[in-house]
């Protein structure tokens, strides 16, 4: 999953980005509306994060921009503003959800996950693959109720398969959910993971569909 | 202070009764002119009676066959006799005298031109070289009674005159004033929430100034607010900003630290800056509520405010239950300042998660412009009930609440007119406490 930051108070933004790069996401960490804009033209993400009051604007504003031209990237707004009438504005506005600062950062993750599977269409944080049993609140995956430790990459990798399922990935496709940018990424590390993967929960969980990609079978 | 005057009324009454006092002014001068007019006439007429009678008595006591003695003139038909007449010779005696006319009225010793008495008006002549003389009276009665006649026919027209005078300036009056009462309809109109300028279209001179001041001191006093209102939402951005940057790493310090003492400083402090995240918020809602900036321009419905406001508390604790009782297809429409009713309900439902069974549902309904909070909780004394909308009151002094929360409610409910309630136990239950809030309709 790769997560687009719109944060430009430096420290908060550093926390944010570290857990949610320790949860297995990707996070681009941009601090104006120019660069939120700039990565937006060149990536597909799977969910913003957006703080409101910004050097150079409102962020309700980018959303707005965003929604009129019919991009449906899911944005969860992150502010210090509590007031209802900020709330239903940005909500009004095209907002997936509404945090206000201070904020846990477990109940961060919880509602990204949420909003996430709202948008993937299944609402259950509970899949059933196969003889695996997934717990997409937890990170966990149990077959026959015993866990099955995966690293955050291999979980990210993981839900980029179950929130698109039956669908073709591509090993671009695959980097941009697990990498941000700049990040240096070896030629087969794709490879490497999806061969994790097979080890830990089957080999024939992920289907390799030669010269354009993989695929997981519909849960 | 006084009770303030309607310039209609005043104006009003003031005009009749000038009206009033110039018509009596008049009615005096008029009826003193005519009463002393009208003593002319009646004195001509009396004086030309006797004139006339005279010469026809002289003949008729001369020609007599028995001079000296007294004869009654009978009428030819009965009738009011209003003059009465009588002659005299030189000893008093009575020679003639008209068929109604008592001797006693008249004045024995003979006086020649006019002369009165306490009730009768009379005239005396002489003839035939001052051997015959003849009185004729009036009574005064007959005078008066013409003279409130004409009174009383010049004053009945003031019971309709008055009314009609009133009624009239009254009219003209509000006519005069319809712009200046369209301003202060406009001005009782609106609510403490709405600053916008008065519309105030061609109001008098007078007027006018007074209407451009007080547009004038509206547009400073929402200036002023507006300050004062990006003031404290800035100021509650720039707290939040630092608290939930210090709750995001000691979070993040949690995950390094490995389970020891550090890890409980770690846990400790991550409750310490809670607490301060919590207490700097209500603070801040305490200073909103009691800014008086509780009121704004356009109503909101309440009902569907209380919808988004749960909504948001459902997502923010998904464990917790919440049992609605809010009415399909029915608003209700304020002008309470969203954020306030937002802070107000937040609070109340705080309370109840905080002090309430937690296993137990809150109850939210709202019916007829009434919010009604109940949480299943011990029952809260009397005495403890009555102190529980102060500032850092708490139920025991083991809570871990702000202890502003209800002050907060209470600050806003004052602020909106509107009244709270608080019950222990619940209404129909024997346990439990229930915060009543009856709000007024938009005005």
């Amino acid at each position: 999953m790769r997560l687009l930051l719109l944060e430009d108070t430096f420290e908060l933004g550093e926390v944010i980005q570290t857990q949610m790069i320790d949860e297995g996401y990707a996070v681009d960490w941009v601090k104006t509306i120019a660069q939120a804009k700039a990565a937006l033209d060149n990536t597909e993400y799977d969910l913003i994060l957006l703080d409101l009051i910004l050097p150079d604007g409102h962020g309700i504003s980018l959303l707005n921009k965003l929604r009129s031209s019919y991009d449906r990237t899911p944005v969860i707004i992150l502010t210090a503003r509590d007031q209802i009438s900020d709330r239903i504005k940005g909500l009004n506005a095209g907002a997936d959800d509404y945090l206000v600062k201070p904020f846990d950062l477990s109940e961060l993750s919880a509602r990204i996950a949420a909003v996430i599977r709202r948008y993937t269409g299944n609402p259950n944080p509970k899949i059933k693959l196969a003889d695996l049993s997934i717990d997409l609140n937890n990170h966990q995956v149990n077959r026959l109720g015993i866990e099955i430790h995966l690293t955050a990459r291999e979980w990210a990798l993981l839900e980029a398969f179950l929130h698109r399922p039956g669908r073709l990935l591509s090993k671009p496709q695959l980097e941009d959910h697990l990498y941000a940018f700049g990040a240096e990424i070896e030629s087969n590390t794709i490879e490497v993971y999806i061969s994790r993967l097979r080890k830990k929960l089957g080999k024939d969980l992920i289907e390799t569909v030669r010269g354009l990609g993989y695929r997981m079978k519909q849960t | 202070m006084s009770n303030p005057q309607s310039i209609q009324k005043t104006l009003g009454i003031g005009l009749t009764l000038g009206v009033v006092f110039l018509w009596f002014i008049a009615l005096v001068m008029a009826v003193s002119v005519l009463r002393i007019r009208m003593n002319r006439l009646f004195d001509s007429a009396l004086a030309e009676t006797a004139q006339r009678i005279m010469p026809l008595a002289v003949v008729e006591i001369i020609n007599r066959k028995m001079p000296g003695q007294m004869q009654n003139i009978m009428p030819f038909a009965a009738h009011d006799e209003y003059l009465v007449y009588l002659v005299r010779d030189n000893h008093g005696a009575i020679l003639l005298k008209s068929h109604n006319a008592d001797s006693a009225v008249f004045d024995p010793h003979f006086q020649k031109g006019f002369s009165s008495s306490e009730s009768h008006r009379f005239y005396g002549a002489s003839a035939v070289q001052d051997t015959l003389h003849i009185q004729v009276a009036e009574p005064l009665a007959q005078r008066q009674a013409a003279m409130k006649e004409m009174i009383f026919t010049l004053v009945w027209p003031l019971a309709i005159l008055i009314p009609l005078c009133f009624f009239g300036t009254w009219l003209f009056v509000r006519y005069s004033l319809r712009q200046v009462l369209a301003f202060s309809a406009a001005i009782k109109k609106r609510d403490g929430g709405d600053l916008s300028p008065i519309q105030a279209f061609e109001l008098p001179i007078e007027i006018n100034t007074i209407a451009d001041s007080l547009n004038d001191l509206l547009q400073r006093l929402r200036r002023a607010m507006e300050l004062e209102h990006a003031f404290t939402a800035n100021s509650a951005h720039e707290l939040r900003t630092p608290i939930a940057t210090a709750l995001a790493q000691i979070q993040r310090l949690q995950h390094t630290l490995p389970a020891g003492s550090s890890l409980e400083q770690a846990c400790k402090i991550e409750i310490t800056i809670k607490r301060l995240s919590r207490l700097s918020e209500k603070l801040m809602q305490l200073a909103k509520a009691e800014s008086g900036r509780l009121m704004s321009a356009e109503p909101h419905d309440l009902i569907c405010l209380l919808r988004l406001i749960i909504e948001q508390y459902k997502h923010s604790y998904p464990d917790k239950k919440f049992q609605l009782y809010l009415p399909d297809n029915e608003s209700f429409m304020s002008n309470l300042d969203a954020d306030a009713f937002a802070i107000l309900v937040g609070n109340l439902l705080d309370n109840a998660m905080k002090y309430g069974n937690k296993q137990a549902p809150v109850v939210i309904g709202f019916s007829s412009g009434t919010l009604r909070i109940v949480n299943q909780s011990a029952i809260i004394p009397a005495d403890k009930l009555a102190q529980l909308n102060h500032r850092f009151v708490r139920l025991n002094s083991q809570s871990k609440g702000s202890g502003l929360g209800l002050a907060i409610v209470d600050a806003i409910v004052t602020g909106m007119h509107a009244t709270m309630t608080l019950y222990s136990p619940a209404t129909n239950r024997t346990d439990g406490f229930e915060v009543r809030i009856n709000f007024p309709h938009t005005s």
